[in-house]
């Protein structure tokens, strides 16, 4: 089997898999959008900036500061890594607050 | 926007702040640059003077209380940092040591709350020069002060101050930083530690957060956290959280970028108390 080309992600999916059981995981590596950026120079990593949507029970009843400390968590050694994960957008839902939002999305049609 | 002025001898002390006018509310701010909670509040201060508009009638100063004795000895100013608020020559009232709400409060008792503008204008660039040696480095000798101020008459320079660190230093340094970041989170009502200042921000996430806050007309400190290592490094392990930038309300994390559009989406009066849209508060 040949190595992944984005162990990045590849923790990232198992790490949130693990700990929250997502109904939905999405993962988009933002990372070409800010490779020129000076704050980026002489990283060689492709793989710095991700975005990320998670819907999970997990969040239940948790505000969206501690819904994103506990993904936060879940990486924090990626992240404090040297040439890690430098930047990590998230969307942090309740299945009921997808199907909310999905809803809201459909009426303005 | 309001700055804070450097006043750099007894000359310029007599023209600058003895001739604003009665009405102007004078904030004179004694400091020592060799004592650590000093660096705090001259961030705090300017901050603070960042709020109001240039020309309101409130003026900041900042005078070396060693190389102004005179005027030290006038304000009967025996430790630092101390805050003399002042109309037309007259004491109003005075402020010692480091706490960012209680010099706030003054500030605010005489001039009113901040304006911001925030709308119109953004808070001006804002020089903080990094500290040319650790925190630890001036703490040598005097360290077990309670309320963060030095006494002056104490001071001279000796062979006991320590020039090495020891472990134990080196704890008291990280409780110092976390004592100043506690000050520096409440420094404004509204806190947004960024990368770069909002007049020129360094980073995607950053620009956006200061494009959000001002289309809100959010009044808000910034604290730039490109020109001050430690306060970079010590805020994310005193948030609790890796990234900037860092919305901070009433002294307690909002959160990133994300969060703050969240939050502005599920509800439209997010942070509509703090907005120069929002009417003002009846003065207490």
């Amino acid at each position: 089997m040949s190595a992944s080309t984005t162990p990045m992600e590849d923790a990232i999916r198992a790490k949130v898999t693990a700990a929250l059981q997502p109904t939905r995981l999405e993962i988009f590596n933002d990372s070409h959008l800010h490779s020129h950026h000076k704050a980026m120079e002489g990283v060689t990593s492709k793989e710095t900036h991700f975005r990320v949507f998670i819907t999970s029970d997990a969040f239940k009843s948790k505000t969206l500061l501690a819904r994103q400390r506990m993904v936060n968590h879940l990486l924090q050694d990626e992240m404090a890594r040297e040439g890690g994960i430098h930047a990590l957008q998230l969307k942090t839902r309740t299945p009921e607050e997808e199907e909310r939002q999905l809803q809201n999305d459909a009426a303005k049609q | 926007m309001a700055i804070v002025k450097e006043i750099v001898e007894e000359a310029a002390f007599r023209l600058d702040v003895c001739s604003q006018p009665t009405s102007t509310l004078a904030v004179l701010y004694f400091h020592a640059p060799w004592a650590p909670p000093c660096k705090q509040v001259s961030v705090v201060l300017s901050t603070l003077a960042s709020t109001y508009p240039a020309g309101s009638n409130i003026a900041f100063f900042s005078l070396n209380a060693e190389e102004l004795p005179e005027v030290s000895e006038e304000f009967d100013v025996t430790a630092v940092p101390f805050i003399v608020l002042q109309k037309g020559g007259v004491t109003l009232e005075t402020v010692s040591g480091s706490d960012a709400t209680k010099i706030r409060a003054a500030v605010e008792k005489y001039a009113g709350a901040g304006n911001g503008d925030a709308k119109t204008s953004l808070p001006p660039a804002q020089t903080v020069t990094k500290p040319a040696h650790p925190v630890h480095d001036t703490a040598g000798s005097d360290a077990t002060t309670t309320n963060g101020t030095k006494n002056l008459a104490g001071y001279a320079p000796s062979a006991q101050d320590s020039k090495v660190t020891t472990e134990s230093e080196d704890k008291q340094t990280k409780e110092e930083l976390f004592k100043r970041l506690r000050e520096l989170v409440k420094a404004a009502p509204v806190m947004l530690f960024m990368k770069g200042t909002p007049s020129s921000p360094q980073c995607g996430f950053s620009r956006q957060t200061v494009s959000m806050l001002r289309e809100k007309g959010v009044r808000y400190g910034f604290f730039n956290i490109l020109a001050d290592d430690d306060v970079r490094q010590g805020l994310k392990e005193f948030a609790d959280w890796p990234t900037f930038p860092q919305l901070w309300v009433g002294g307690e994390l909002v959160g990133g970028l994300d969060i703050v559009k969240e939050e502005f989406e599920n509800d439209p009066d997010f942070l509509n108390d703090y907005s120069v849209n929002a009417p003002k508060p009846q003065a207490a």
